[in-house]
């Protein structure tokens, strides 16, 4: 089990990103945090894996600090690559991947891009560098993988095709998922936890209790096209801790 | 012809040719590096940084103590450079701003002190620009020296420097001393431009780092070409800018950055005209 607990993070400008955030997968579970723009999503993930210090509270996997463990392998967005050298797709998943479970073939053929193994990085689309990062981090078969935003550049096939990816790894290889990404739909049917961060604590152990009123609320807008199982929501407190009036949401959206 | 065998006649142009060729060779090597991190602006905040070291080493050696300049020069320099590594690691905020203030600090302070302690300013302005005459054979030791060190350094962990450039975050992640590195870089930097400049001088020592860098970035499509390329590029065009230097008596550094200026402008006119 991977356990967030009581988690605060305040940047050195004194501005307070996160608040008492707390969370639990079990194995093989998926974690979808959404949430708006400087919600604090990409800080949470940095602080999961280590990136950024741990100013409050703890992340623990199977009772030892996450980031002691090495288990979590983390994807970035790919705006944080630097390709101003020529390096071919080969040669980037070569470096420094001391613990390589699958073939550099292999790990290219699950996310589509064999066929470019020879080509610059830098002359890869988005979505295709998208696909590369992520061929990365499935070299190593990760006990925990966590994803920032990595539907970003891919057309909706290749967002159900990094879904489907992902799921096999879920089922497959039992691989603990933490996903942010903005494509709310893909996060909502396919996750099954949801945290809600617009700097706030909204965690919703169980998926089913997230109204759309809710979502409405984090994101201080109204979305049109969300997809939500809101039939038959009973509204109590078990597992669920969140700072909205979910009775007064659930009148409002009837 | 005599230019050319003035090298072998002059002792003092034959040091200047042997100094340029090694720090040609490192610059060249860790120019692509320069440019893909995007230190540019800090290689120039630490070459005109150099003008405090400068001063406070002529203030207490003189330009007859070479190595006592040149370490002096460089220790203060090194401090110098130790703050701007520390405050361009992981930063949130863009650090041009403060790149240009630790600039201009440096490069204002170390002028006022070199005026009110030296009767002439004379030996500051060969620092300036450059000037092969005040060559040592220390000077020579130093440059192999620091190729010697530098060139392993850059060498035998070639993949943790490009993976840093790459995918800092990854880097950090997969255990590369990333922190480290970026401190190693700007030392090696730092004693790279206070080496070069009796050759290049202060203001122009930005052209044998970055120079070499650019031009292979801009035709290689591969990465160990791309810092083949840059060796070849920055020696070779060194050089001719030093010959070219002693055949029209013009200053070596202004000489040998308008030599690399010219071959990469001319690289770049037949690039367009071919494609």
């Amino acid at each position: 089990m991977l356990e967030a607990r009581h988690i605060d993070f305040r940047y050195p400008d004194g501005e307070k990103v996160l608040e008492d955030i707390s969370f639990k997968i079990e194995k093989a579970g998926m974690l979808g945090i959404i949430g708006p723009n400087g919600g604090g999503k990409s800080t949470l993930l940095k602080i999961l894996v280590g990136l950024l210090p741990l100013q409050k509270g703890e992340v623990l996997f199977q009772g030892t600090p996450l980031a002691l463990t090495k288990k979590a392998v983390y994807v970035p967005q790919t705006i944080t690559l630097n390709d101003t050298l020529p390096l071919k797709v080969s040669d980037f998943l070569n470096l420094s991947i001391k613990s390589a479970k699958l073939s550099l073939d292999e790990c290219l053929t699950k996310v589509g891009m064999l066929d470019k193994k020879n080509d610059l990085i830098r002359e890869l689309s988005g979505g295709q560098k998208q696909r590369v990062m992520l061929a990365r981090a499935l070299r190593q078969i990760p006990e925990i993988l966590i994803l920032d935003e990595p539907t970003t550049g891919l057309d909706g096939e290749g967002q159900d095709q990094l879904m489907i990816l992902l799921k096999g790894l879920q089922q497959n290889e039992k691989t603990t998922i933490i996903i942010v990404d903005h494509n709310l739909n893909q996060v909502l049917n396919h996750a099954d936890k949801i945290l809600c961060l617009n700097k706030k604590h909204h965690w919703h152990e169980r998926k089913e209790l997230l109204t759309q009123n809710i979502i409405n609320d984090i994101y201080h807008c109204e979305f049109e096209h969300i997809r939500l199982h809101e039939a038959g929501t009973q509204f109590n407190d078990e597992h669920h801790e969140c700072q909205h009036d979910h009775k007064h949401h659930h009148e409002k959206s009837e | 012809m005599s230019f050319l065998s003035d090298f072998i006649e002059y002792p003092f142009l034959l040091r200047a040719l042997i100094a340029t060729s090694v720090l040609s060779l490192t610059c060249g090597l860790i120019s692509p590096l320069i440019i893909a991190k995007r230190y540019a602006f800090l290689g120039s905040a630490v070459s005109h940084s150099t003008l405090l070291g400068l001063s406070l080493g002529l203030f207490i050696s003189g330009t007859n103590a070479p190595l006592s300049l040149y370490l002096w020069t460089l220790g203060i320099t090194l401090v110098l450079s130790l703050f701007l590594a520390q405050s361009t690691w992981r930063q949130s905020l863009p650090s041009d701003s403060l790149i240009g203030l630790f600039f201009t600090a440096t490069m204002g302070l170390g002028t006022l002190i070199h005026s009110l302690t030296s009767r002439s300013s004379g030996d500051l302005m060969s620092f300036l620009f450059g000037n092969v005459l005040l060559l040592t054979n220390t000077d020579i030791y130093i440059s192999i020296l620091l190729a010697v060190l530098i060139i392993p350094l850059i060498l035998i962990p070639f993949n943790q420097w490009i993976l840093t450039i790459y995918d800092e975050d990854f880097a950090i992640l997969s255990g590369v001393p990333a922190k480290a590195m970026h401190f190693i870089f700007v030392f090696v930097m730092t004693a790279l431009i206070v080496s070069a400049l009796k050759i290049s001088g202060t203001i122009l020592v930005n052209a044998l780092l970055l120079t070499p860098g650019f031009f292979a970035l801009s035709f290689a499509r591969d990465l160990k070409l791309t810092f083949l390329i840059s060796v070849l590029f920055s020696i070779t065009t060194a050089i001719m800018g030093l010959v070219l230097a002693n055949l029209l008596e013009t200053p070596s550094g202004a000489t040998i950055a308008m030599t690399q200026l010219f071959f990469l402008f001319l690289a770049k006119v037949i690039k367009v005209i071919l494609r």
